[in-house]
């Protein structure tokens, strides 16, 4: 008998039963459908899916940053460390958010900001953890823009107004985090602005900026999509490289699959809203066991025409506004019964550390199908 | 076998204003394509990979008269498109061009029959009755269905947006087409789709393809040939199995050892020793533009630009060191 709610120790996270929706005009859309998945401590989870899937949704409802309206969690608990992050208020989510969980986006020219050198911005996100450190009732959003509120003013923050160079041990701390994300020649990135760096130079101060945190989790929300394959190949290394040196976990969130099975340690795969599957990199890609992961990984190009029959999954994709009863796979699933459009199959442990929603796998699952 | 296409010394130079001054004589430049010469075969599809900023668009924009070369010879099809008249409008219609995103390469306000059917008026000078055919069947091809032809671009999804695009470019029956990035705007298993599509058009119309991307995995699944460009450059050439197998310059070995393999047992990516990044088009390192970055960097490489050598039959490699990859 499967034991469907283990709960290990070393999970840093467990997602349960998450439902969010996303409300418009044109209707309901669920973006993530009574999801259930656990980030364990110090492994890479690589979430993997099409676009549309929701895998992004599970991301910024991590770390608590979903648009409300138009998005809303309907259900479900995110349970961090023993605390429920969806309970918690924007005030407490704050302790967590950006020092316990931090996030590197797709675009980091977006995330940096523009008018402060690359030196002062990664000097914040030091001060901020500092004084969340020593235990400051209150930290200021953002020192840069309210320093004159702070009394007495950090003496950091003259530097950013007036543009004087940051001195003393502080300024040996921004270069060590940029040595460590392996910046050529760091004294003069500092006095850099964004602008002035390219796109791998700033995704590096962006990873510099998340890890200076100690974070427990970082949340990688496609970070090398914008990048070309060589420095892809650096930024993937490098973030490898720190996971252990900073005993971090990741969540990758990646639509690219080859790149999931590079670097990641379990992979889930989603499709419509739902986690499908969950397992080891090396089972997920040797006997995948949902239909559609089987399906994706027969797209992959993996050699040359002459070698490699590509076969295309048929169909498309669910519209996700009217409600699906069963598996949202049936339309495009080569092996349908009839169990499937009429329940949805649950989320279950067949193998060991392997789960699947399929009636194809699992006693519980597959029992109710002969049933029929 | 024939060539379709074959370009000669093709440049292409971008001028750039620095500073307010407009009276400043110190003109620079955008080298984005710098000497290539790039022979296409008829009947085949070649691949032009390289990352980006590489000049690999510039390329194709230039070959399909998008925008004037600086210097160098095109020939299509045995006739030279550049100098001397040219007929514009046949080589429109001879060779085509699939772009990147479809959501941008279609009109948004133009129903689907006429976007594939309008150019054909010009292009073909047929009558409504036959480009209502050839839309058709065009529409059939790409595996759309019929009523397909009175829907917007608003109403379709990605992937059939791409297959429109397809059809647009096969109904004239062009003997070149240019895929620029067919491909990366799509999933997976979308990619799949009209990657297939792809190579089934080619068997059916006798297409050559000249496919631009920056994804090593489709250019090897697709591609019979192999050209490998860095900062404007053409630095290697041949047969894509060859060039796979074993890359001999030493920007070939970085880029293809970069590409993620969907292989847990092998992780390439883990591996790979690469340094820096794509050096500025306007002020290019003298001698090779990789020698910054090449671990086999000598005295010669930042002084000589090298040249194309042939290293086996029909391998084409611009290092000076390429006896060091052997």
């Amino acid at each position: 008998m499967t034991c469907w709610r283990r709960v290990e120790l070393s999970n840093l996270v467990r997602v349960e039963d998450l439902t969010v929706c996303y409300e418009s005009r044109g209707g309901k859309v669920t973006a993530l459908d009574k999801v259930r998945l656990d980030i364990r401590s110090n492994e890479l989870l690589a979430v993997v899916g099409e676009s549309g899937c929701g895998k992004s949704t599970l991301a910024l409802a991590i770390i608590g940053l979903l648009p409300n309206p138009p998005a809303r969690i309907l259900n479900g608990e995110i349970v961090f460390r023993g605390t429920d992050l969806i309970r918690l208020d924007q005030a407490n989510m704050r302790k967590y958010r950006g020092t316990q969980i931090a996030m590197i986006f797709q675009e980091p020219l977006s995330s940096l900001n523009p008018v402060y050198k690359v030196g002062d911005q990664i000097a914040e996100a030091i001060m901020v953890k500092r004084s969340r450190d020593e235990g400051m009732a209150q930290v200021e959003s953002d020192f840069m823009q309210k320093t004159h509120k702070i009394d007495p003013p950090p003496k950091i923050s003259k530097g950013f107004r007036y543009g004087k160079r940051i001195s003393g041990e502080l300024k040996d701390e921004i270069i060590a985090s940029l040595k460590l994300v392996r910046i050529p020649d760091p004294e003069h990135v500092i006095e850099r602005y964004p602008f002035e760096l390219s796109g791998g130079m700033r995704q590096r101060i962006m990873i510099a900026m998340a890890l200076s945190q100690e974070p427990a989790l970082l949340v990688a929300d496609e970070p090398t999509t914008a990048l070309d394959v060589t420095t892809q190949a650096q930024v993937l290394k490098l973030m490898k490289e720190l996971m252990t040196k900073v005993k971090t976990s990741v969540l990758l969130i990646t639509h690219d699959l080859a790149v999931a099975c590079q670097v990641a340690d379990r992979v889930a795969v989603m499709y419509a809203g739902d986690v499908v599957e969950t397992a080891n990199v090396f089972d997920l890609f040797s006997k995948p066991l949902h239909p559609y992961t089987e399906g994706l990984l027969s797209c992959l190009p993996t050699g040359s025409k002459s070698k490699v029959d590509l076969k295309p999954i048929p169909g498309s994709v669910p519209d996700l506004r009217s409600p699906i009863v069963g598996c949202k796979y049936v339309s495009r699933c080569p092996f349908v019964m009839k169990t499937c459009s009429e329940r949805k199959p649950e989320f279950i442990e067949t193998m060991e550390n392997h789960e699947v929603a399929c009636y194809l796998h699992g006693e519980k699952n597959g029992t109710n199908s002969t049933n029929n | 076998m024939e060539p379709i296409l074959q370009t000669t010394d093709l440049t292409k130079y971008f001028p750039v204003q620095r500073g307010l001054n407009p009276f400043s004589k110190a003109k620079k430049f955008v080298r984005a394509v710098d000497g290539v010469s790039l022979t296409i075969w008829k009947g085949t599809t070649i691949a032009v990979v390289g990352e980006s900023g590489c000049g690999k668009t510039t390329l194709a924009r230039t070959i399909a008269l998008l925008t004037k070369p600086t210097s160098g010879d095109i020939v299509f099809d045995g006739r030279s498109i550049v100098s001397g008249k040219t007929n514009s409008k046949l080589v429109y219609r001879d060779l085509q061009m699939i772009f990147q995103d479809p959501e941008s390469s279609l009109d948004p306000n133009i129903k689907v029959g006429d976007t594939i059917g309008e150019p054909l008026e010009g292009l073909m000078e047929w009558s409504k009755n036959e480009v209502k055919n050839a839309v058709e069947k065009s529409l059939a091809a790409v595996g759309l269905p019929q009523d397909s032809v009175d829907r917007l671009p608003g109403q379709l999804s990605g992937g059939q947006k791409q297959r429109v695009a397809i059809a647009r470019a096969i109904s004239p029956q062009p003997k070149l087409v240019i895929l620029d990035e067919p491909t990366s705007a799509l999933d997976a298993s979308v990619q799949a789709q009209i990657l297939r599509l792809l190579l089934q058009l080619q068997k059916d119309y006798a297409l050559s393809y000249m496919l631009i991307t920056h994804n090593i995995a489709v250019a090897e699944y697709l591609s019979d040939y192999m050209a490998v460009m860095y900062s404007g450059n053409l630095v290697e050439y041949g047969l894509t199995e060859e060039i796979m197998a074993k890359p001999r310059h030493p920007y070939t070995i970085a880029l293809i050892s970069s590409a993620p393999l969907a292989n847990p047992w092998k992780r390439n990516l883990l591996q790979v020793e690469i340094r820096g990044e794509v050096p500025s088009a306007i002020n290019p390192p003298p001698g090779c533009k990789f020698n910054p970055r090449c671990p086999y960097a000598d005295g010669i490489c930042s002084r000589e630009i090298p040249k194309l050598k042939e290293v086996s039959s029909g391998h084409l490699v611009a290092c000076h060191f390429v006896e060091k990859t052997a």
